[in-house]
């Protein structure tokens, strides 16, 4: 297994060779604290040192940083998206159905200016995932929006574990069984495919297993097994070593894939969209790490005909760790309203409603003892709003991460671009939202023009 | 994990008095007339301020009186005290009722063949029975335009109120041609057409509605002249434009189409223009405000129409036109998720344009460049019952919708998604049978 | 320089010099009168670019069969030797080109298989064909050749055409067309971040894995033939021409030359240098100032492009500034195209020896390009040591060509005035000890008074689309100064071609626009192409509504 442990541990040096990210020095004074993990602290100070929360309290002084006299404004964690596409060069490789050799980390971009939007909305964390047209996707990057650098990987969040995309349902089989002509094209060739996936990783870790072993021998000649990215990332899959985050809307496909993780003794496993998510509640509780959704989107394609926007109130009452996710440029802007939307909608409580953008994703990400709340030792991304995060009034002030500010509302330009072309005289005017969505980069032009797919393509 | 918390769920429980309605297993909810006393409200009329301690009452579809000591023998009477009243709001631009399912083309009937199309009925096409129509009205939202789009003249829009059996029964007095202004803009990264093929393109597209309009023209002057016409339904609409019989509504929304918009306008006084979409309208506010045309823009909840504008630039543009002294109402441009046209609203007002006004942009304004003010957009004597009880400020994410009134029809406060919802919050069997 | 390389250099050195041997040998009569009398000449007087970079007047320069067999002021004149009067000609070391494809063609795509599978196509039709040598598509007699060559360019690395891997690059002089011009086969294997269209790897994700899995596998697999080699009982290794093309690059005897385009591109391509621990080339690298320091502490090789950002700024008119915020906005895109314009300078100042690769451009923009960077901070030494020297030493052929010394290639560029002056010209080019020689009078204006092309005939035409390309033909009619035709197309709604008019064909100064419309299930998509006639080639874009537009090119079938 040497050998291997040396492929993947090369796989992953290329995250720790970049030089170190900014942190930073702060003391944020009388704030209202929403801690997320701790209740609300009225009138209380953080102190940020060396991009970590040092301490919370009250007349608290010193550090190296700036003050920032936030009486009357309210401090919350930075907002964690566990479903996006911003920052990405490429979204899907949309040509096999089972891409986990893949990484998004491969095709970060860094001046992508969605980055700073997310900011400007109290964002500081995002998932970008790979697209949903393969039933097994690409491994997904966990990016901190520390805006500014040139570099993609200062975007990286390195702590974060690994995660990958599968996808169920529309999009899978019409991208390959219709489209392709390859399996699946249905609901059962997706289960097929997942579990062809699995079977055939099983017998490739065997058979590195068995080199490994025979390559202990004195004077071994085994002669090693052919190297496959693919099966070896569904192996780790297998061993618990990466969280699948699923994209899936019908509650048949995601009982599906509970009972396929159940054979595999799979456990990381999230669900995203999951519209009908509500419709097996107890066994997302019961099975999983939980499911990441829309507040209100459906009826964009059959699959989310039979949606209702009380879905995150039906999944949290019924204990399943449950975010709210944008999938969206746009949206990814004022997740604090959509995570509102959950008290229209089901009539969640403000610290119910603010766990589904901070603490519950960062626990599906695998990065809630780093991030998701304001505490002693964590990571300091925070947001400044000028009133109560959960009112459509809200408009976010400041927005720090790692201690860094990276968004002030007072400051910053207008023209935020790290980069201009040089040519660009007419520069592009966006009427609509095309970029950053789970179907990018599968919009055929001759073969398949699929009229949904510059609409809602999640 | 199956314990949460009880005291919650209560509260839930009366934040949707929809279960106090009293549904009977198997029977259906029908929106119902009659004689509706809302008493002890806080009554925002929009246009006459907030009155407290205020009775409205409903009959025969209007409001018959507004005051506080009110009384009715054979109303049925429902208390207000600590709710709110307002009047329905507006959307000023959807496709709702006109397409069920994005991606099911069979289910889009917004978009006919053919450039020229201004005898397309948008009010033809509105399915009363569309699903996202109950999910939509609880939200306050009771009256729509309907929308068609595609070519340059795609159709005549139809404003509806979002209750009725009939297309006939929900048509709320307003129909406009629809036309979209051709754009000189370069539409996305992916537009790799030179600088010179976008001006030329735009040209050409001019040119072609210019020789549009004229042929327009000659056939409405033929019209008045009462001479002879062979059948053209095509022109016949469009000569309605031309007279200002109909209004037009101009989509248009990069900053120099608006203005190239405004100097295409300049020469027809007779057209009744009202502009749409107008992203890009704070860019050319003082131009828009000078030409005195009114504006439905939307949606606020969308991203800056350039990668150098301030992050904010959809959000404060409704804000900014209102400042310039532009007649401003507010729309979605939304299908299934035309509830969120108060949370537009709402990032409007945040966002500059102050509540006040941003609740005249989704009630009032709207009716009046619709050309409905004296039937709906206020509260007052006389007007429509097209009104909401809430328990709170609508723009409010937490605020719950508790009554809808359309046209003096109460309305059931279900839909699917409050259905999915009271089967499954706990459902049975959990997860074991 | 590996050992290795220098064997294959002295190699192919003798095999140079045998060459011009038996070229004498054999040449008995030549009945085309085109052979020249003799392989000896003079230049007398001249200016020489000393390799520190000095310009030395009055020098003379003996050429002899295809070496520089001396410089200096009094070189006396062998009998056979062609004599140039030098007197106010300046001589420079022919131009060295790090990445080109002058005369290069694309192999022809393969077949596709009966049961084609878009998720595991053969590698060949996906793009992976390390093996090719460029040398097997390259023509010298191509009139890009005679353009580069003009330009003052003897020597090139020339890249197969392709896709990801598209094969190992070849160094060859420009030299004369009797001569086989191969410096050296399998320079580099040349990678890319080129995506094969609707099958795997279909983007720049898929390039990234298949990378890594196919450098992988090739060292398990010379792992496999190793032991094969000296052991019984080893079963025998699969030959895979794919991961065996790998081999010389595990022990770093054979580097990769990356394609990239600017710092992103070049990022991705040291990540997978440093994960995988290639020796590693970049050729065409552009907008990369910004991580000028990260080159240079892994003194890796950079090819920069000659490629920089079309001048829009000047072209403005006042009355176009009118829009209030515009002001802002061309002032960032005037910055950007300084910064572009200075990027090689700042190469110099950061102490790099960077070469250029023509990838990309136009012979004709060569001496232009180079003026702005020299206009924008880099000196004129270090513009010659770019075209020279520093390929020079990144190929390792440092010693045989790259300056004007005794004892060096006869690879010489010749010009009317000092190299970068706005008015100076190339007067003649030895390359490979042969002379060219070129006519100064007229400066050629271009574009504009060149006739127009009739457009009437059959092209063939490929759009490429983010999934995929579409092939089709365009068959054009002209009747008086009216054009009208139609266009093939795949068809949208199922399988096979289907045929529409192609409408409102407008063409003037050999710009062409047209537009077609296809029903798509009851829905009508107009597309309208326009681009640039040159010749039988049509370079455009095909766009359509709200979907954006892609790149469309067409090439005139002869005869038709």
């Amino acid at each position: 297994m040497r050998k291997l442990i040396f492929i993947f541990s090369a796989f992953l040096i290329f995250g720790t060779a970049s030089a170190q990210t900014k942190k930073g020095d702060l003391l944020i004074k009388n704030a209202t604290v929403i801690t997320v993990t701790d209740g609300i602290l009225e009138d209380t100070d953080i102190l940020v040192e060396n991009g970590l929360i040092r301490r919370i309290g009250k007349g608290l002084s010193g550090g190296n940083g700036t003050t920032i006299d936030a009486k009357g404004k309210y401090v919350m964690p930075g907002i964690i998206d566990a479903h996006s596409h911003i920052a990405l060069d490429v979204v899907n490789e949309a040509t096999s159905p089972i891409t986990s050799e893949v990484w998004m980390g491969d095709v970060i971009d860094p001046y992508d200016i969605g980055i700073y939007r997310a900011l400007a909305g109290g964002t500081t964390i995002s998932h970008a995932m790979h697209g949903s047209a393969n039933a097994i996707g690409g491994q997904n990057v966990t990016l901190k929006h520390r805006y500014g650098t040139r570099n993609p990987e200062d975007l990286i969040m390195k702590e974060a574990p690994r995660t990958i995309k599968f996808a169920l349902g529309e999009n899978p089989t019409r991208v390959h069984g219709r489209n392709n002509n390859i399996q699946p094209r249905t609901r059962m060739g997706v289960e097929a495919v997942i579990r062809n996936g699995f079977s055939e990783a099983q017998q490739y870790k065997r058979r590195w297993s068995e080199y490994d072993q025979a390559q202990k021998q004195r004077n071994s000649t085994a002669v090693p097994p052919k190297y496959d990215a693919r099966l070896q990332t569904l192996v780790d899959i297998l061993d618990g070593k990466v969280i699948i985050h699923c994209h899936s809307y019908r509650a048949d496909e995601i009982y599906m894939l509970i009972n396929v993780c159940k054979d595999f003794d799979i456990k990381n496993i999230v669900f995203s969209h999951v519209n009908e998510g509500f419709k097996v509640a107890p066994e997302l509780a019961e099975y999983t790490m939980g499911a990441s959704v829309f507040a209100d989107w459906w009826a964009y394609k059959f699959e989310v005909y039979y949606s209702t926007a009380f879905n995150a109130a039906i999944l949290n009452r019924n204990g399943v760790v449950t975010s709210i996710n944008s999938d969206s440029g746009e949206l990814i802007r004022h997740l604090y309203h959509e995570a509102a939307k959950t008290q229209r909608y089901g009539g969640l409580t403000d610290q119910e409603a603010l766990e589904l953008i901070t603490i519950n994703p960062a626990k599906q990400l695998g990065i809630a003892d780093k991030v998701g709340s304001i505490e002693v030792g964590k990571q300091a991304d925070l947001v400044i709003f000028d009133s109560h995060p959960l009112s459509v009034y809200a408009i976010p002030q400041m927005t720090f991460v790692d201690g860094v500010k990276y968004f002030d509302i007072n400051e910053d330009n207008h023209d935020q671009r790290i980069r201009v072309s040089a040519t660009e005289m007419v520069e592009p005017i966006y009427l609509k939202e095309h970029e950053h969505k789970c179907m990018h980069n599968v919009d055929f032009l001759f073969s398949n023009f699929g009229r949904n797919l510059f609409d809602h393509n999640h | 994990m199956r314990k949460f918390n009880l005291i919650l769920f209560a509260c839930t429980f009366t934040l949707l008095p929809l279960w106090a309605t009293a549904q009977i297993d198997g029977e259906v909810v029908k929106p119902r007339s009659g004689t509706f006393l809302l008493r002890n409200a806080t009554v925002v009329t929009v246009n006459k301020g907030i009155l407290s301690n205020t009775s409205v009452l409903i009959s025969e579809g209007n409001i018959t009186a507004i005051g506080e000591n009110i009384s009715s023998t054979d109303a049925e009477i429902i208390d207000c005290s600590g709710k709110y009243i307002y009047p329905g709001m507006f959307d000023g631009g959807t496709k709702l009722g006109m397409v069920e399912i994005n991606s099911v083309a069979e289910t889009n009937d917004n978009a006919e063949l053919g450039n020229v199309t201004p005898n397309m009925q948008a009010l033809t096409t509105i399915n009363p029975n569309a699903v996202a129509i109950p999910v939509t009205r609880v939200s306050g939202v009771t009256t729509t335009l309907a929308v068609p789009s595609g070519g340059l003249f795609p159709g005549t829009a139809a404003l509806i109120n979002l209750n009725g059996y009939t297309p006939d029964q929900m048509y709320a007095g307003f129909k406009g041609v629809v036309m979209n202004f051709p754009s000189s803009a370069r539409r996305s990264t992916r537009d790799r057409r030179s600088d010179d093929d976008i001006k030329k393109d735009a040209e050409t597209a001019m040119k072609n509605i210019n020789e549009l309009w004229q042929r327009a023209t000659m056939f409405q002057s033929f019209r008045e002249a009462e001479a002879e016409l062979d059948y053209y339904p095509e022109m016949e609409h469009l000569s309605k434009a031309v007279s200002g019989e109909l209004p037009l509504l101009i989509e248009v929304n990069a900053a120099k189409d608006i203005t190239n918009t405004l100097e295409w306008l300049a020469d027809k006084p007779n057209v009744r223009a009202i502009l749409t979409g107008v992203a890009e309208g704070w860019r050319v506010a003082d131009k828009i405000a000078a030409a005195g045309i009114p504006v439905i823009t939307g949606p606020m909840l969308s991203i800056p129409t350039r990668e150098s504008d301030r992050y904010d630039a959809a959000y404060t543009n409704p804000g900014k036109l209102l400042a310039a002294g532009v007649k401003v109402g507010l729309r979605t441009n939304d299908t299934e998720n035309v509830r969120n046209l108060p949370f537009n609203a709402g990032f409007a007002a945040a966002y500059g344009m102050g509540k006040d006004e941003a609740l005249k942009a989704v009630t009032l304004v709207p009716a009046e460049i619709f050309g409905v003010a004296d039937r709906l957009g206020s509260i007052e004597q006389g007007k429509s019952a097209t009104l909401f009880v809430s328990d709170g400020d609508p723009f409010e994410t937490k605020t719950q919708i508790l009554h809808v009134f359309i046209d003096g029809y109460k309305i059931p406060m279900t839909n699917r998604h409050i259905q999915l919802y009271q089967e499954f919050l706990e459902r049975d069997p959990g997860l074991v049978k | 320089m590996s050992i290795i390389y220098k064997k294959a250099y002295w190699w192919t050195f003798a095999v140079f010099i045998g060459f011009i041997i038996t070229d004498v040998a054999k040449a008995q009569s030549d009945n085309t009168g085109e052979r020249r009398v003799t392989g000896t000449y003079i230049i007398t007087n001249a200016n020489v670019a000393y390799p520190s970079g000095k310009i030395q007047s009055n020098t003379s320069i003996l050429v002899k069969n295809g070496m520089i067999t001396a410089v200096g002021k009094n070189i006396a004149s062998p009998s056979n030797a062609h004599h140039i009067k030098g007197d106010s000609l300046f001589i420079y070391p022919g131009f060295i080109d790090g990445g080109s494809t002058a005369g290069v063609t694309k192999p022809k795509d393969p077949e596709r298989p009966s049961n084609f599978n878009s998720a595991s196509p053969p590698d060949d039709i996906a793009g992976i064909t390390p093996y090719r040598n460029a040398l097997d598509y390259f023509d010298l007699g191509n009139a890009q050749v005679s353009e580069w060559r003009k330009a003052g360019f003897t020597m090139a690395q020339i890249l197969p055409e392709g896709g990801m891997l598209p094969g190992q690059t070849a160094l060859v002089i420009f030299g004369d067309k009797t001569s086989t011009n191969i410096y050296s086969e399998n320079t580099a294997l040349y990678a890319t971040f080129n995506a094969s269209r609707g099958m795997y790897p279909g983007t720049l994700l898929g390039v990234m894995a298949k990378f890594r899995s196919l450098y992988r596998n090739a060292e398990l697999s010379s792992q496999h033939s190793a032991l094969f080699a000296s052991n019984q009982g080893i079963n025998r290794p699969e030959r895979d021409k794919v991961l065996e093309a790998f081999y010389p690059t595990l022990d770093k005897s054979l580097p990769i030359l990356f394609a990239v385009e600017d710092d992103l591109t070049v990022r991705r391509a040291l990540g997978l240098q440093r994960e995988l621990g290639f020796r590693m080339i970049l050729s065409g690298a552009s907008n990369v100032e910004e991580i000028i320091p990260i080159l240079k502490d892994s003194q890796t090789a950079v090819f920069l492009s000659l490629k920089l950002p079309e001048d829009k700024i000047s072209k403005i008119k006042e009355d176009e500034e009118s829009d209030f915020e515009r002001k802002e906005r061309i002032d960032r895109i005037k910055s950007s195209y300084t910064k572009a314009l200075e990027e090689a300078g700042k190469f110099e100042k950061a102490g790099i020896a960077f070469g250029f690769s023509s990838q990309g451009i136009k012979s004709a923009d060569l001496m232009k390009n180079i003026r702005l960077m020299i206009a924008n901070g880099l000196s004129e030494e270090a513009a010659l040591a770019a075209l020279t020297l520093n390929p020079a030493r990144i190929l390792g052929i440092d010693r045989y060509t790259g300056t004007v010394e005794q004892g060096k290639l006869a690879n010489l560029v010749i010009t009317t005035d000092s190299l970068f002056k706005e008015d100076s010209q190339v007067k003649y080019v030895f390359a490979d000890g042969y002379l060219f020689e070129y006519d100064t009078k007229a400066k050629k204006t271009r574009s504009e008074t060149t006739d127009e092309v009739d457009l009437a005939g059959t092209w063939t035409y490929v759009a490429r689309s983010p999934q995929g390309d579409s092939q089709g033909q365009m068959v054009i009619a002209r009747e008086s100064n009216v054009y009208t035709g139609e266009i093939t197309l795949d068809n949208p709604a199922g399988s096979g071609q289907i045929t529409t008019a192609m409408n409102n064909i407008e063409y003037n100064n050999n710009r062409l626009r047209f537009e077609f419309s296809i029903d798509l299930g009851g829905n009508y998509l107009t597309f309208s192409v326009s681009g640039d006639i040159d010749g039988d080639e049509f370079d455009g874009d095909l766009s359509v509504t709200d979907l954006g537009s892609f790149p469309f090119k067409a090439t005139k079938q002869p005869g038709a």
